[in-house]
């Protein structure tokens, strides 16, 4: 896995700019973001927070690609990705973006090492070079001996863990994180966060994660409130996480 | 190829469901395969009927006969060239119990207005001249030769299942000739038949026997229909009325023996396939509504639309395939196998070429493959315009 590749030298990795997000339900309209400037520099870890309903997702989600802003920019790795057809973004989505699920989504009928493959069939690699990618992404997560196990033979944190090596595995610039650890106990949640601490600072991955835990927050660089679909404080800890590392 | 495993995995997984699916799928393109097997067997029998012969038999039923007397009177209207007497004798091999496993179909024919008549049916004229010198003669098709060892001058007895043609004893008869088929001169005809003299039937049945049908040829065949009023009209009011009717519709109405037969068989094949399209497209759109969030996930990882479309419609074409290749496997060893029934056997010996063809094969093939791809059109066509987060947000 490679360094991450900065969009220019004056650019952040991750740049919203006057962002609306508006759902319609018959005559009704649901403004769920209004006016979000959001811009996260290459390299930099973001906890996104706020109660429910608040638009973290959404705003996500939005970062991710896996949906379209109302109005406003959200340019991410140097492309608009609003711009993009529905295809151009499937495979932009493919080359710069690794979502990283609370429920860690795993394809039940594929063995670990073939889920973490996954993203690879969209390449033009070999079967071999595909599975030594897949491995390698596994060793990243220290679970290369679990590669034949499918994930019903997995626990929670296995499997979060096997989704992480996922989404790293085609080498993104970001990765985007919807409550990591939401569904897992203590000591597995604290070795996913310290997994995508790893990897923020040992592969200079851009996270942008979603949490409702306040420790979980604490690992990010930086953590940015939400409040009704309005980005209301931030709380930049850059030497203490530093420090901390 | 390299979406396969993923395919295969999934089918695998819900391997009940996959199994009873492409059981379905089997059993449908079974039923398909061995209906277009027999529509096609009839179609091939059809076309070897010549459009200047005309049958006539009682209007009734074949099972009465017609009285002897008809033939001159028949012979006497105007454009009928040629009239043989024929009567299906129903002869098993042996003297005993019927032999139904070794039937095989037996004519009692006006030889020389009847071979005249069907000159597909080739006979050596030096075995032609012996068997008209024998009143026990017998012409047989090459099948019999193969089947019971006969050749020229073989003797075997014959014992008719019809009460009117049982005589206390069995027929003897002598191999005289042994007939070939000229495709080229008329379509048709079954290798499997043998001949003999009307007249011995008649004798051996103190001239007792009936007339089957009349076999008539006729001058010009755009007089058939007023040929075939001709003779009906003839004996209209009489004890033995007639029916009269060129040799296509007669044999479409002994082979249907009612109505479109092959109409009737398309017709099911048809209902099958529309059921088991109605089956599968409801088992895959079960398979999508569950994997939604998978779909999702797929989508997520960067896999544009169309290939999601691609793999659910290659999910329910590998379904259409493998009950395409298992039917036409169940359809193939049940065809091959008809004739080793007893009784059944023999009756389809009346499709001369009946057997699994390669347009019926590729015909099933094709239609399994159509039914498994339509099958899984509108489940594949919801995954592929589905949004990512409704989907997400759904599960």
């Amino acid at each position: 896995m490679s360094a991450q590749p900065t969009p220019g030298p004056a650019g952040p990795m991750v740049d919203v700019r006057g962002v609306r997000k508006v759902y319609r339900r018959d005559a009704e309209e649901l403004t769920v973001l209004d006016g979000i400037d959001l811009q996260v520099p290459s390299g930099e870890f973001v906890a996104l927070m706020g109660p429910s309903g608040s638009g973290k997702t959404t705003l996500l989600n939005l970062i991710a690609g896996i949906d379209r802003p109302t109005s406003g920019a959200v340019t991410v790795a140097g492309t608009d990705v609003a711009r993009l057809s529905e295809s151009d973004l499937a495979r932009w989505r493919s080359r710069n973006v690794g979502f990283i699920f609370q429920f860690y989504n795993l394809i039940p009928v594929l063995t670990a090492l073939e889920n973490v493959e996954l993203p690879l069939l969209l390449t033009s690699l070999s079967k071999k070079e595909r599975r030594e990618r897949a491995l390698t992404a596994l060793k990243v997560v220290g679970l290369a001996d679990r590669g034949k196990h499918y994930p019903r033979q997995l626990s929670g944190g296995q499997e979060q863990r096997v989704a992480i090596a996922r989404a790293i595995v085609a080498d993104p610039a970001v990765l985007v994180a919807d409550e990591p650890t939401g569904d897992l106990d203590a000591k597995s949640a604290e070795d996913i966060l310290n997994l995508l601490q790893t990897l923020n600072k040992d592969f200079n991955k851009t996270i942008v994660m979603v949490t409702h835990d306040p420790r979980a927050a604490s690992r990010a660089h930086v953590e940015r409130h939400l409040e009704k679909g309005v980005l209301a404080s931030t709380v930049a800890r850059h030497e203490e996480t530093t420090a901390s590392r | 190829m390299k979406y396969l495993p993923y395919i295969f995995r999934h089918l695998r997984k819900t391997w009940i469901r996959t199994g009873s699916t492409v059981l379905g799928m089997a059993l449908c393109i079974f039923l398909i395969c061995v209906l277009q097997t027999v529509v096609a067997g009839i179609s091939d029998a059809l076309s070897g009927a010549a459009t200047d012969r005309l049958v006539t038999r009682h209007r009734v039923s074949l099972v009465f006969p017609l009285p002897q007397s008809y033939l001159a009177r028949i012979q006497s209207i105007p454009g009928v060239k040629r009239v043989a007497r024929s009567n299906w004798f129903g002869g098993m091999p042996g003297s005993g119990k019927p032999d139904f496993k070794n039937f095989f179909p037996n004519f009692a024919i006006d030889a020389e207005p009847y071979f005249a008549m069907h000159p597909e049916i080739v006979i050596a004229p030096d075995q032609m001249r012996t068997f008209m010198d024998d009143r026990r003669g017998a012409v047989i098709g090459q099948e019999l030769v193969d089947k019971f060892g006969w050749k020229l001058g073989s003797t075997f007895q014959l014992t008719s299942i019809i009460p009117p043609y049982q005589i206390g004893k069995p027929f003897d008869f002598v191999v005289r000739a042994i007939y070939t088929l000229d495709q080229a001169r008329q379509k048709g005809g079954s290798r499997a038949v043998m001949f003999f003299h009307y007249d011995y039937l008649y004798e051996a049945t103190n001239q007792q026997a009936g007339v089957g049908t009349y076999n008539l040829q006729i001058a010009n065949s755009n007089q058939a229909t007023a040929i075939e009023k001709a003779v009906d009209s003839q004996f209209e009011n009489s004890d033995a009325e007639t029916k009269t009717e060129t040799e296509q519709a007669f044999l479409a109405s002994f082979i249907a023996q009612a109505g479109n037969l092959v109409f009737l068989l398309n017709f099911v094949g048809l209902a099958v396939a529309f059921t088991i399209l109605l089956v599968t497209a409801n088992t895959m759109s079960m398979a999508v509504r569950e994997r939604r969030k998978e779909i999702a996930v797929l989508k997520t990882l960067g896999f544009p639309s169309r290939l999601v479309l691609s793999l659910i419609l290659g999910e329910a074409l590998t379904l259409g395939i493998i009950g395409g290749v298992l039917g036409v496997g169940l359809a193939s060893t049940l065809i091959s196998n008809l004739s080793k029934i007893p009784g059944l056997g023999a009756a389809l010996q009346t499709f001369p070429n009946l057997g699994l063809n390669p347009r019926v094969t590729t015909l099933t093939f094709v239609a399994s493959a159509a039914l498994g791809l339509s099958a899984g059109l509108a489940p594949a066509i919801s995954a592929f315009r589905s949004n990512i987060t409704s989907m997400l947000r759904q599960v």
